[in-house]
């Protein structure tokens, strides 16, 4: 099969809904071709969404998909990987829905390393619902909610990761996308909670804070020398303000969630009854 | 005769009260008496008033009782705070320290030194309670091997220096009562049925009963006063191959129970009301996108953070209404702890058959209570599953079809050719988003069917209580946990001459309509009492069945006292000409 027809196997037919020159066309083929490379099988993905433009992408693709409510994908996703931790689960959404509304979710996802991959799309705006400032807005500064400047400084997604615990960050580009598709391979293939912000325009909105041509003058590879495992590098890189380095930042090991829950298991088990009607006796 | 007698222990938070308590109902259990019991706790972490009152009893008791026939005190606050509940005949059993009104003659007052005794023979003023236990022992003729035996269990991991003071500290109390107690006084240990009846919270006997409903996945955010549901599973859960997982706000444990469950595991979340009102936006999702979902809400005063330690009955429309849109759920009302046993098991049954989220409405005093429930309770077994496609679907799955079936089959994920969308935005069959007017009154008529279907199906008959006369003018309809006051006022009301029907439906939406609507035809008044203020089940039975009715709400914190219900039916009964029964003559 040519690998171009292995990616339309991941694809369910359905046109994206999105604006003519959205920089999340090229997100949408750069994770089909993940997906293809990696030969998933349809039936063992499970795509988890919120809510916005980028929350639509679920519907584009032919997996298990689940578009949930504003801000809660990661949620929705830990639950789904607990309770069939053979899925592979991909959570994709918005900057909006990833760090405002859904923003107290991530450090704790994080921290439990559960097992799947987040793609943050950074478009530095609310593309749904038209043109408000996002939390990672800074040189648009004039939205339709900020008409005189806005109130605060914008987060750095792929920083807030790293510091949350995350034990797989990057920062890719939805233009480069060769470069997104490797990231995203990386990042499913890596045991734990993986994140990856995604440069990406909005063609209606902000067109600033993502234009393209100013992040391809100013973006370069991050350095082959730079070691992943060093986690105060890792958020130097991420941090960098004069350039933009896309690629691997940060890359650790640690037991996931559902290690966690064997141990325990094991543990309990040590102890106790394992069948349910064992549970009976203390309460006679 | 049959054996009904009350007993209150109360004193400081942190004087081994509840132990005392929990200690007599245990043993009780074990003989197999039955027993009810309530406790209150105090607001503060530490210190501050409590008490347990347990009522044992030959036969099925529904209430905790009203008067005491035996009152322990541990200081003089719990006296004189608690001294009125005591009945005229009744026995006090208190600190000598204390101050003891001489009124009224009738009853008797053994005064010991606990304190005194703990300290100086025992060395711990902590061993106080042990004392007590050891005069009440023998008060009430408990035979002193049992307690031993219990206290061993109890204290087993605490090692053998700790057994051993206790062993001295329950002698000791014994000792001095025997000289002190007369042993002319009427109490006398209950003979039970002899088979052990279980003795479990209400908090308990959900976590429980969900576990062998097949609840392998739980997610919970701490809340007074539902947290011991999490805490049990927490150490009981992973040996049976489940998952807890304590989140980091309701909104994710909500959302993980969606997941888990689409998924396809039976999970399950518990929270209290500001849990609740947090979850409300996802319960939709949980409508619209027909995921099965239990949700546990135990009550307390509300609202915003209002009174968590105190009892109330105000979550009733939140429960069957709160969310945005139309977005019909499942709502169960327990009445007993025996009740949070077998009830989970049919709440988890009704929303994997019917594929929504259900609500399971306790509140603090069912949660917190201690109460027997008969061991074959547990035996319940999984008594219906999602609908579910076998897969190779063809690669068009239409995971929202529409028939006449109440349900269209789901597709766990993981399943090949069923590869499908579940989503919160109205959609058609195939879960693609449509807003036209025509696929969202299809798809709206489709999730509310789901109710009528409950209401037919066989798992859900029966969920009605009824009490006292079928054909009484005056009707009462409560729920929850307000069920066992009611029960008892209906029989107090019997023994003064009024006969009082009483109906307690133990699923609140839908409605029992067929049963409700009889009982509606059948009596002349109808009482509502329940613990809010604006009378929240009253609302819901006047705007579906366009009845009148007289409210009694109450929002003190605790439970329904039967004599309120039956000043109310009292009062009622003189508004109409009521036949009175037989007994009439006699019962004045
Ligand atoms: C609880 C709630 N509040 C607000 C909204 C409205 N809303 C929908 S999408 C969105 C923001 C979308 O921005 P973002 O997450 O950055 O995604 P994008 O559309 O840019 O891809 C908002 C505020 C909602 N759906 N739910």
């Amino acid at each position: 099969m040519e690998p171009q027809d292995r990616c339309c196997e991941y694809l369910s037919g359905i046109s994206p809904v999105w604006c003519p020159g959205c920089g999340y066309y090229g997100i949408l083929s750069a994770l089909v071709e993940a997906f293809a490379e990696l030969k998933l099988p349809t039936q063992e993905l499970a795509l988890i969404s919120g809510i916005g433009c980028a929350s639509r992408l679920p519907y584009f693709v032919k997996t298990y998909g689940f578009h949930g409510i504003h801000g809660r994908a990661l949620p929705i996703a830990q639950g789904v990987k607990m309770a069939n931790p053979d899925l592979t689960v991909v959570v994709v959404g918005g900057d909006g829905d990833g760090l405002a509304i859904g923003g107290g979710h991530l450090p704790h996802v994080a921290r439990n390393n559960v097992d799947l991959t987040y793609l943050l799309f950074n478009n530095a705006i609310y593309g749904m619902t038209k043109g408000q400032f996002s939390p990672t807005t800074t040189l648009s500064n004039v939205t339709k909610t900020s008409p005189f400047g806005l109130t605060g400084e914008a987060i750095n997604p792929a920083a807030l990761a790293i510091t949350y615990g995350a034990t797989f960050v990057a920062r890719g580009f939805s233009v480069k996308k060769e470069h997104l598709r490797d990231l995203i391979i990386q990042a499913m293939r890596h045991p734990g909670f993986s994140f990856v912000e995604i440069l990406t325009s909005c063609s209606s909105f902000n067109t600033i804070d993502m234009n393209v041509a100013r992040i391809v003058n100013n973006q370069d590879l991050v350095n082959p020398d730079h070691d992943v495992e060093d986690r105060l590098a890792a958020l130097r890189l991420a941090s960098d303000e004069k350039k933009i380095h896309l690629g691997v930042y940060y890359r650790s090991r640690r037991p996931t969630l559902e290690d966690k829950f064997k141990e325990m298991r094991s543990s309990a088990h040590a102890k106790a009854k394992s069948r349910p009607e064992g549970l009976v006796k203390q309460f006679l | 005769m049959t054996y009904d007698f009350t007993l209150r222990v109360a004193g400081e938070s942190g004087e081994g009260v509840i132990t005392i308590g929990e200690t007599i109902a245990r043993i009780a259990a074990r003989e197999g008496v039955h027993l009810a019991t309530f406790r209150t706790f105090p607001a503060e972490i530490k210190g501050g008033p409590c008490m347990i009152q347990i009522r044992l009893s030959d036969r099925k008791v529904a209430y905790h009782g009203e008067k005491v026939d035996c009152l322990v005190t541990l200081n003089q606050q719990a006296l004189d705070e608690n001294l009125a509940d005591l009945r005229e005949e009744g026995i006090l059993l208190c600190e000598a320290e204390c101050d003891v009104p001489m009124e009224p003659s009738s009853r008797t007052a053994y005064q010991l030194p606990f304190e005194r005794l703990a300290v100086r023979e025992i060395g711990s003023r902590i061993s106080k309670n042990i004392v007590v236990l050891g005069a009440l022992a023998h008060l009430l003729k408990i035979p002193k091997n049992r307690i031993e035996e219990f206290l061993a269990e109890k204290f087993a991991r605490k090692g053998q220096a700790i057994l051993e003071h206790n062993r001295k500290a329950l002698e000791t109390g014994m000792r001095v009562a025997e000289v002190k107690i007369s042993a002319k006084n009427p109490f006398k240990f209950p003979k039970g049925a002899g088979q052990r009846r279980m003795l479990m919270t209400g908090n308990e006997a959900i976590a429980l009963g969900a576990t062998m409903a097949g609840m392998r996945y739980f997610f919970g955010y701490p809340i007074t006063p539902a947290s011991e549901i999490m805490e049990w599973l927490a150490l009981h859960l992973p040996a049976v191959g489940g998952k807890v997982l304590q989140t980091e706000d309701e909104i994710s444990a909500i959302c993980g129970v969606a997941g888990a469950s689409w998924a396809g595991g039976r999970a399950m979340t518990a929270t209290s009301g500001p849990g609740v009102s947090l979850m409300s936006e996802a319960l939709g999702l949980l409508s619209m996108a027909e995921i099965p979902a239990v949700i546990v809400d135990s009550q307390r005063g509300g609202p915003s953070t209002g009174m968590p330690t105190k009892t109330e009955q105000s979550d009733l429309l939140l429960a069957v209404y709160g969310s945005h849109g139309d977005a019909p759920r499942l709502v169960i009302a327990p009445t007993s702890v025996e009740d949070c046993l077998s009830l989970i098991g049919l709440t988890f049954d009704l929303a994997e058959k019917y594929q929504m989220p259900a609500i399971f409405l306790v509140d603090q005093a069912l949660s917190a209570r201690l109460e027997t429930v008969d061991p074959n309770t547990v035996k319940r077994a999984p008594a219906a599953a999602r609908l579910c496609a076998e897969g190779k679907d063809g690669g068009n799955f239409a995971r929202y079809r529409l028939s006449d079936l109440a349900v269209s089959p789901a597709a766990i994920p993981g399943t090949e050719g069923c590869e499908h969308m579940v989503t919160g935005m109205e959609h058609d069959e195939f879960g693609n988003f449509a807003c036209d007017d025509e696929t969202h009154t299809a798809m709206t008529v489709k999730r509310f069917r789901k109710l009528a279907a409950i209401e037919a199906d066989p798992l859900s008959q029966g969920l009605c209580s009824y009490f006292g006369d079928s054909n009484a003018e005056i009707g009462v309809v409560t729920w929850g946990s307000s069920a066992g006051p009611v029960e008892e006022a209906i029989k107090v009301a019997k023994e003064r001459g009024i006969s009082v029907r009483g109906i307690v439906p133990k699923i609140l939406n839908p409605l029992p309509h067929k049963e409700l609507a009889t009982f509606f035809q059948s009596v002349k008044r109808i009482i509502v009492p329940e613990l809010n203020f604006v009378g929240q089940l009253a609302s819901l039975l006047r705007s579906t069945y366009r009845v009148s009715t007289i409210n009694l709400t109450k929002i003190k914190g605790v439970p329904l006292e039967p004599s309120e219900i039956v000043s109310v039916i009292l009062e009622t009964a003189a508004t109409l000409n009521v036949r009175r029964a037989s007994r009439y003559g006699t019962a004045r």
